[in-house]
């Protein structure tokens, strides 16, 4: 083993920790990973964390949503060489970004009340709209086998691999019945970027998209598909935005 | 063989005589036998003795191919499993070797020394494994895929073509290789007919079993037959297609299905004939050791054409729709004298914007689409 382990931090920012509760969930591999990294700060498994060293590898859960979280993450990006954004809303914004194009302080007084007012609540925002981000790992929550494997390649200085193909193909590896073609039923399959081996699909419910978009939907064949079923435009788009802001569409013949 | 393809070409016969060499001395004149219907699961618990028994199963009203423990599972009388026998031969994922620095590489293996029987395989499935072995036994030779089609026995059944099948206009609605047994429903018997030494000893196996077929036999399956091949409801002409794809390059209809595709990948996926794999190292942690894994790929990935430097052959959608259809009609007839179809029907199935080949192609002829009803008639 090298003299100095590779220091690795985890943080959170606003969201849920479902993510970190993924690497803590690791429990088979965790003992092999503080084995490799020297682990400074992951406030979930530990208090007390190191503020201030350097850090080779950088991991942040969560979306911005306050000026807190926005300085925290400054902070993190000074001291981290590889920051990578991890789960849905690090990567665009997840669930918390669905009140996108409400008016904010209305939306915040609806809420709270008069005292919403004093809160220090922003829209969410994703990480690489307030700072630079090397690396991102999709999922709501992420997948452990994408964590591992992704940490293993950035130890070996190779960028994470990550499939960027649509949840329909690994469904169709599973052969899974489909529930869009087949039943009808609302399935984002085809625009929503694989790597969970189509869990939701294989237990017969449709996926919602929490990965994220393939990097390059075609949305407008896919409202096409939907409305044909019977959803009406709105509902679409509003489906298609549970976990982010709508991608931004790429006409098609036009993507990379 | 009742109705044997002039078209049908000898590429196919050379390479799967290869591949046949392996496995048995030949039998020579094709042997037929009968097995009565009624015997069929004793039949089954013979064959578990020459390896584990995979049959079509149902599921949520569709079918797989899966390990049958009881034959009562078995459903003979399927249309199309989900996935082909491909996935017996070219898994969806595989670790084909794992790497120590230092120590080199060791071949994984495990799975690959299983013998299993599979049974209940239609023509087009056993034809598309036929034209798999033109690529993985040619040029380029893939130990894997070799190994377990060594291992794997086939057991071919005959079917009633649905709405979806055209395989008897891709050549593949019978075929005359490729299996060990091939089984003829004629009502309270199957006419079996004998591949390869295997199948023969399968049948030895069975002890008295089997009966000799008599003539009475021949004309039922004759019957049959007949009516199967009236049973087709689609129905293309593939004869000159490689040329009408040609002069078709430059044609609106690829804009036009570049629009709808979705590149979701099913259409490749479910395709007995698509054999395209991507290749990646999966390294453990802490170590520059690890594994080479093998998945399934696909032209219709934005991905397939890239390489290194961000250059992408294929960036358009439209292109890429375009380079499966002529991967298929043009581009493997011009290597190896067929098309790389047999007209399964899987890849309109599964479609979710209605891309189907059938309509595809009758555009490109100038053939109004229409389920051909005289298909029906003739
Ligand atoms: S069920 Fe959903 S993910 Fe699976 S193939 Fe159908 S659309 Fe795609
Ligand atoms: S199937 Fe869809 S919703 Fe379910 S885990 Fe995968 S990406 Fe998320
Ligand atoms: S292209 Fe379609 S019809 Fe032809 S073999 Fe493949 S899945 Fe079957
Ligand atoms: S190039 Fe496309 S059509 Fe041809 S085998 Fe590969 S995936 Fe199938
Ligand atoms: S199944 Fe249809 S939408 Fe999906 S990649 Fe194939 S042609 Fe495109």
């Amino acid at each position: 083993m090298q003299a100095t382990k590779p220091t690795v931090g985890i943080f959170g920012l606003t969201g849920c920790a479902g993510d970190q509760l993924v690497i803590l969930n690791c429990e088979d591999e965790l003992l092999s990973l503080v084995d490799v990294v020297d682990i400074r700060d992951f406030l979930m498994a530990a208090s007390g964390g190191d503020e201030f060293s350097t850090l080779d590898i950088a991991f942040v859960e969560g979306a911005v949503m306050t000026r807190r979280d926005e300085e925290k993450l400054q902070r993190i990006r000074r001291r981290a060489k590889a920051l990578v954004a991890i789960g849905t809303c690090a990567l665009q914004g997840g669930v918390p970004a669905m009140a996108d194009g409400l008016d904010w302080p209305s939306a915040v007084r609806d809420v709270y009340g008069p005292e919403g007012d004093g809160f220090d609540a922003l829209p969410a925002r994703a990480l690489h709209e307030c700072v630079e981000v090397d690396f991102s790992l999709p999922g709501c929550p992420i997948e452990k086998h994408e964590f591992l494997g992704a940490v293993a390649d950035l130890l070996n200085g190779n960028p994470p691999q990550l499939p960027t193909y649509a949840v329909c193909t690994e469904c169709k590896m599973r052969e899974c019945d489909c529930l869009l073609v087949d039943q009808g039923r609302f399935c984002h399959g085809p625009l929503t970027r694989a790597g969970c081996r189509a869990r939701c699909p294989s237990y017969a419910v449709p996926c919602v998209g929490c990965r994220g978009p393939v990097p390059d939907p075609n949305l407008g064949s896919a409202m096409d598909v939907y409305t044909s079923k019977g959803w009406s435009p709105e509902e679409v788009v509003q489906r298609l935005r549970t976990f982010g802001p709508l991608p931004t569409p790429v006409p098609a013949g036009e993507a990379a | 063989m009742g109705h044997h393809h002039p078209g049908s070409v000898s590429p196919l016969r050379t390479l799967t005589a290869a591949v046949r060499h392996h496995r048995d001395r030949n039998v020579g004149p094709v042997k037929t036998v009968k097995l009565p219907r009624r015997k069929l699961d004793f039949f089954a618990s013979v064959l578990q003795r020459f390896g584990e028994l995979h049959a079509p199963v149902a599921r949520n009203g569709h079918f797989v191919f899966q390990r049958v423990r009881r034959w009562s599972e078995a459903r003979l009388e399927y249309t199309r499993t989900e996935l082909p026998p491909k996935k017996y031969f070219l898994p969806p994922r595989e670790t084909l070797f794992r790497f120590t620095p230092g120590k080199g590489y060791v071949p994984e293996s495990e799975d690959l020394d299983r013998r299993i029987v599979l049974l209940g395989v239609h023509a087009c499935d056993i034809y598309s494994l036929n034209i798999l072995d033109l690529v993985f036994n040619g040029k380029y030779p893939d130990p894997y895929y070799q190994t377990r089609r060594r291992n794997i026995a086939l057991i071919g059944v005959d079917c009633i073509p649905d709405q979806r099948c055209f395989c008897r206009s891709m050549r593949a609605d019978t075929v005359e290789q490729g299996f060990d047994l091939f089984f003829y429903d004629i009502g309270d018997y199957y006419l079996t007919l004998v591949g390869t030494a295997l199948g023969d000893d399968m049948v030895l196996a069975a002890g008295e079993l089997f009966e000799s077929v008599t003539p009475d036999d021949v004309a039922e399956y004759k019957r049959r037959s007949q009516e199967r091949h009236q049973r087709f409801q689609l129905d293309v002409e593939i004869r000159d297609l490689p040329e009408i794809f040609e002069m078709e390059y430059g044609s609106e209809i690829w804009e036009e299905l570049g629009a709808k595709c979705l590149s979701c990948g099913s259409c490749s996926m479910v395709c007995p004939t698509c054999y395209c794999y991507d290749v990646a190292d999966e390294t453990q942690l802490g170590s520059t050791a690890g594994r080479r894994v093998r998945t399934w790929d696909s032209c219709l990935f934005a991905t397939h054409a890239a390489v290194a430097g961000g250059e992408n052959f294929r960036h358009s959608r439209a292109s890429r729709v375009k380079f499966r259809f002529y991967h298929k009609q043009r581009g493997f007839v011009a290597e190896y004298g067929r098309p790389s179809c047999v007209g399964c029907g899987r890849c309109s199935a599964v479609c979710p914007v209605g891309i189907d080949i059938i309509e595809v192609i009758n555009r490109l002829r100038g053939v109004e689409y229409a389920e051909t009803e005289h298909a029906a008639t003739r």
